[in-house]
């Protein structure tokens, strides 16, 4: 059965792009905008991993992953983090927050690919 | 005037104008060894051997009389200074000025120009970093590439696509192009010089600029006692500048005498720096604990605290921001801000979470209050104080940090993203 990816990311063409991409690696792929909500979401649709964007409407990527690190069985869940803050702290407060992967924007789209999948396999 | 320079100064116009010694000592009326013995120094002169020494020179008695410029002697030894790894004879300054009066008057000069040149490359240095709209601004330009970037990537390596797709990715392509030159375009008008956008800096910008060097904590008004105005006097402060920066040291030394650091800071920590617990145990009004927060010397165990101030108007009369949370210096911020919900019920203290649109958090206390007592027939004036820190949990237990209300707020609305806001009173620049 194909892994689940879901995207929580505001920009609709990067939900474009990136949804192709990964259909076409033969995910399923859904999207979600916002933030509020985000984390009902998640626990309702329960995805393989997560493409997290910092800035969201209404709720920060960083507190979704705050909050989902806190509640039982997502302790885990490998949560890639898109950022265009690349600055240090930005990356130190979200590993701290547990977060699986982090990357800054622009990316490449081979490089997305690549950690997405060693993201499910490991 | 030294009598040294004087004949230093003979000397030198005589060379300029090319005669010799023995022909100004003869047009004077004076013997050649005379005038060599006054052109080293060794005789001072005065009177009729002046004025006859000026007359044959063509030059006006008091350019030889005269001390050289005690502004221009600054400037020369503020440049000399301002390059320490030349060694610049600065002992001879003023004979320097004496035997090159040009050139010093271009090197003090183009010590003006520089420095003048460097406060307008700081003035914009610091608009760059503490501006929310430029921040907001690369944010989404980013954002814009990373759509071309990716959707570029797609076009280029997948040759099969069909073409609807094709189509649909360059339309994509082209809306982000479209945005980000928009994007391009406000950035290139915020920073255009207009009237309307022209940053002029506030009456206290030179004090708010002595506390950020010093991270709002300065050693010798906390702990040596020194009074504002010695230590201002210590400070090369532009004269113009002095009341507003002494009104601004005293206001942070009142602090300092109600509130001393060494008495305060033990007592802070036991109370978890709860701002509330701290007015109540040492009986001291909440503003004043706010301030002194904004105050502390930094450690990995004391909470950062940034502070704004406002007057009843809303309109910011001091700021300490922090990395994280830039503050308007001129105009109102997000009108959603516990701040200004302060100057609505004055004197009940507002506890509160914000959270901006960049997904930073913090916690909030304000309060408000009227600063005088209520003249008959005048109007009260209310000011308030909000007091911020993103280290809540250093106050807060996780329980506690879970069941604080969280507000969404934004900074200012032109460069807030979020959407359906009731108080939103100006569009978003970058949609």
């Amino acid at each position: 059965m194909a892994k689940s990816v879901l995207l929580v990311e505001d920009e609709p063409f990067i939900i474009e792009a990136l949804s192709f991409l990964l259909t076409r690696e033969g995910l399923n792929v859904s999207a979600f905008m916002d933030g509020d909500g985000c984390v009902e979401h998640i626990q309702k649709t329960n995805p393989d991993l997560i493409v997290l964007d910092m800035m969201l409407p209404n709720k920060s990527g960083m507190q979704i992953l705050e909050e989902l690190r806190a509640i039982e069985g997502f302790a885990d869940l490998p949560v890639l983090m898109l950022t265009a803050k690349g600055q240090k702290k930005d990356r130190t407060a979200a590993e701290e927050a547990g977060v699986s992967l982090f990357m800054t924007k622009p990316f490449s789209n081979k490089e997305i690919i690549r950690n997405i999948h060693t993201l499910l396999s490991a | 005037m030294p009598r040294t320079l004087l004949g230093t100064r003979i000397r030198e116009n005589r060379r300029s104008k090319k005669i010799s010694q023995a022909a100004l000592a003869k047009s004077a009326g004076i013997s050649a060894s005379y005038l060599n013995l006054i052109e080293h120094n060794r005789r001072g002169i005065g009177g009729k051997t002046l004025l006859a020494l000026a007359r044959v020179l063509e030059i006006d008695p008091r350019e030889l009389t005269e001390g050289a410029d005690q502004a221009l002697i600054d400037r020369v030894n503020q440049s000399a200074a301002s390059t320490p790894s030349i060694n610049c004879e600065t002992s001879r300054t003023e004979e320097f000025i004496a035997r090159f009066p040009g050139f010093a008057r271009l090197i003090g000069r183009q010590f003006e120009q520089s420095a003048a040149q460097g406060e307008t490359l700081q003035a914009m240095s610091d608009q760059m970093n503490n501006d929310p709209f430029f921040s907001e601004a690369m944010h989404l330009m980013l954002s814009n590439i990373t759509t071309i970037k990716s959707t570029a990537e797609i076009l280029s390596d997948d040759q099969t696509l069909p073409d609807t797709l094709k189509g649909k990715f360059l339309n994509n392509l082209l809306d982000e192009a479209n945005r980000l030159a928009q994007t391009a375009e406000d950035i290139l008008q915020h920073f255009e010089p207009s009237p309307e956008n022209n940053t002029q800096t506030s009456d206290n910008a030179t004090a708010e600029a002595l506390l950020e060097q010093h991270d709002f904590y300065i050693d010798d008004l906390e702990k040596n006692g020194t009074s504002a105005q010695v230590y201002m006097d210590t400070l090369s402060i532009p004269d113009e500048e002095q009341p507003e920066t002494l009104k601004t040291l005293e206001r942070y030394t009142e602090i300092t005498k109600m509130l001393p650091i060494q008495a305060f800071l033990p007592i802070a920590q036991k109370l978890q720096f709860n701002p509330i617990a701290l007015s109540q145990d040492l009986n001291i009004p909440l503003t004043l604990i706010l301030k002194r927060l904004a105050h502390m010397p930094r450690a990995d165990d004391i909470p950062r605290f940034g502070i704004m101030e406002c007057d009843g108007s809303g309109a910011v009369i001091f700021r300490k921001k922090l990395p994280t949370l830039s503050l308007p210096r001129f105009s109102g911020a997000c009108p959603l801000w516990p701040i200004y919900r302060s100057l609505s019920q004055p004197y009940q203290p507002i506890k509160a979470f914000i959270n901006t649109p960049t997904g930073e958090r913090f916690l909030t206390y304000s309060l408000a209050q009227y600063d005088e007592p209520n003249a008959i027939g005048m109007p009260a004036r209310a000011s308030a104080v909000m007091a911020f820190t993103p280290d809540y949990d250093m106050l807060l237990t996780k329980p506690q940090i879970a069941s604080q209300p969280n507000l969404a707020v934004g900074l200012q609305c032109p460069v807030c993203p979020r959407d359906n806001c009731a108080a939103r009173r100006s569009k978003y620049l970058l949609q």
